[in-house]
């Protein structure tokens, strides 16, 4: 990889058009391929089915042909960056971010089979396919935090409480949330009140605001510099899973709200937690050596949130939209 | 002195006066100065009461399951005392934690990881309100974690 346009330089230009040979890029690239497409892109490829949503069939073939293997990466050169190129504020500043996707994405591995039950069957499809997409990212930064970082563990529990300290503390927030909403799930399946407060947190914020800016603040920063290509290939098909992950959380939210508009105020009671609590941060995150600053980041967030709100057609009450006024980044995803 | 028994009325007396004294100038060193505004905000008018079960209490230190009830108002702990399991259990919130697991608190497990990983779980009370507070409640439950006590050994641990 060589050195590109700055990390941040989407922010300013807004949505950009993918032409049909870029989606075939991105949808059809090899693991080895993915090297050479634009995170941008894929980021915005996230969001070119959100205003007609593919339906969950559609979804699971995608998995099939675009299901990579995590064993393929070859960090060696990830490890020469990380401990020769990269300097030490470059290295805490990443860490301190990917440490959130680290745990982030075992919580939504182990999260996610409980929503399985009520589904419909077309939907479970997608979802075992999902879980299958995130026990291969909870592998991929098993591999990245041990080869790469450095950390040593006997297991991957091991090298994810090596990696805990570097996870603010509100993590707590949305990831404990969502725990006890999967408890709510399981112990009723059916309730589809308790599916949708659980698919607002899990699809909505975790995956389709928190994951896709954190994922653009490391990968832009990987593309950049021309740094840890393995993880930049490893990063950015995650991102490409999360693009099904998005769609099928969004198609379900979307579903839900068409079936019974009442349901929107589910989402609305789950948004107003989720956002009472995204106004405070315990650390203070420097993002600066990977190109970035606070204000770019929580611009990020809102572009992601907004997106996917005028997608999908939800609209918010007039007090969660003064809530976003005070939303911080939260250091994470899934 | 020897340290109050795990689930004592001793120890709930001195839980109290941890939880109005709050959390240690080292804890409060680590983290923003506004994360620690926000908690002060939440202690400031939270009216809620929890109580935190330990499920699998040791017969030495009394028949279970029993809770540590905790009353909160006025930006202070107004009742806190243990609850057996023949008196009415009343409170906003019923969490509930294995011995094991609030002994690992007590050695120094974090108590994020605590709720995050469902080592502690809300068995009863509405959700979406109780996690508004979680950054003040998982602050609270390291506090609680870290008042001196016995915590006999039982099989198994």
């Amino acid at each position: 990889m060589t050195e590109r346009k700055s990390p941040t330089a989407v922010l300013h230009e807004g949505p950009r058009a993918l032409t049909d040979a870029q989606v075939r890029e991105i949808e059809e690239s090899s693991l080895q391929a993915v090297l050479d497409v634009d995170i941008d892109d894929v980021i915005e490829y996230v969001h070119k089915d959100l205003k007609s949503l593919p339906d969950f069939t559609t979804l699971y073939r995608k998995y099939l042909k675009q299901r990579w293997d995590v064993y393929d990466l070859d960090f060696t050169q990830d490890k020469i960056d990380w401990t020769e190129k990269m300097t030490e504020e470059e290295r805490q500043s990443f860490i301190a971010v990917s440490s959130g996707f680290h745990h982030g994405e075992r919580q939504v591995e182990i999260e996610l089979p409980v929503f399985m039950i009520g589904a419909s069957e077309e939907e479970k499809l997608h979802i075992a396919a999902q879980i299958e997409d995130e026990a291969r990212h909870t592998v991929f930064f098993d591999r990245f935090y041990r080869e790469v970082v450095g950390l040593e563990g006997e297991d991957i529990m091991g090298v994810l409480d090596a990696s805990f300290p570097w996870v603010s503390e509100t993590f707590v927030g949305p990831f404990g949330l969502l725990a006890y909403q999967a408890d709510e799930v399981r112990h009723n399946p059916y309730d589809e009140r308790a599916r949708v407060r659980y698919g607002t947190t899990y699809f909505l914020w975790i995956e389709g605001v928190l994951a896709l800016s954190v994922m653009k603040v490391t990968l832009s920063y990987a593309r950049w510099r021309g740094f840890l290509p393995a993880y930049y290939t490893g990063f950015t098909a995650t991102c490409r899973d999360e693009s099904r992950h998005v769609q099928g959380g969004m198609r379900y939210l979307q579903d839900a709200v068409r079936k019974d508009p009442t349901m929107i105020n589910e989402i609305h009671e789950t948004l107003r937690t989720i956002l009472s609590l995204a106004g405070v941060a315990s650390r203070r995150i420097y993002f600066e050596p990977l190109g970035w600053t606070e204000d770019e980041v929580t611009m990020l967030f809102f572009q992601q949130l907004r997106r996917k709100l005028n997608d999908v057609g939800i609209d918010l009450a007039p007090d969660i939209e003064e809530m976003l006024q005070f939303v911080q980044p939260q250091l994470a995803g899934g | 002195m020897a340290e109050p028994f795990f689930f004592s009325a001793e120890w709930a007396a001195d839980v109290r006066a941890a939880l109005i004294a709050g959390p240690s100038e080292q804890a409060r060193a680590s983290k923003l100065q506004e994360y620690w505004d926000f908690f002060e905000l939440i202690k400031g008018m939270y009216p809620a009461s929890w109580a935190l079960g330990c499920r699998t209490l040791p017969a030495g230190l009394g028949k279970g399951p029993a809770y540590l009830y905790i009353q909160w108002g006025g930006g202070t702990v107004t009742d806190c005392k243990i609850i057996g399991p023949d008196d009415p259990l009343d409170a906003t919130y019923v969490l509930n934690m294995d011995y094991a697991d609030w002994k690992a608190l007590h050695d120094g497990y974090d108590a994020q990881r605590t709720v995050m990983y469902r080592k502690i779980r809300l068995e009863d009370g509405k959700l979406l309100e109780f996690f508004k507070a979680i950054y003040f409640f998982a602050e609270c439950l390291a506090v609680i974690g870290a008042v001196p006590a016995s915590y006999p050994a039982v099989a198994g641990t």
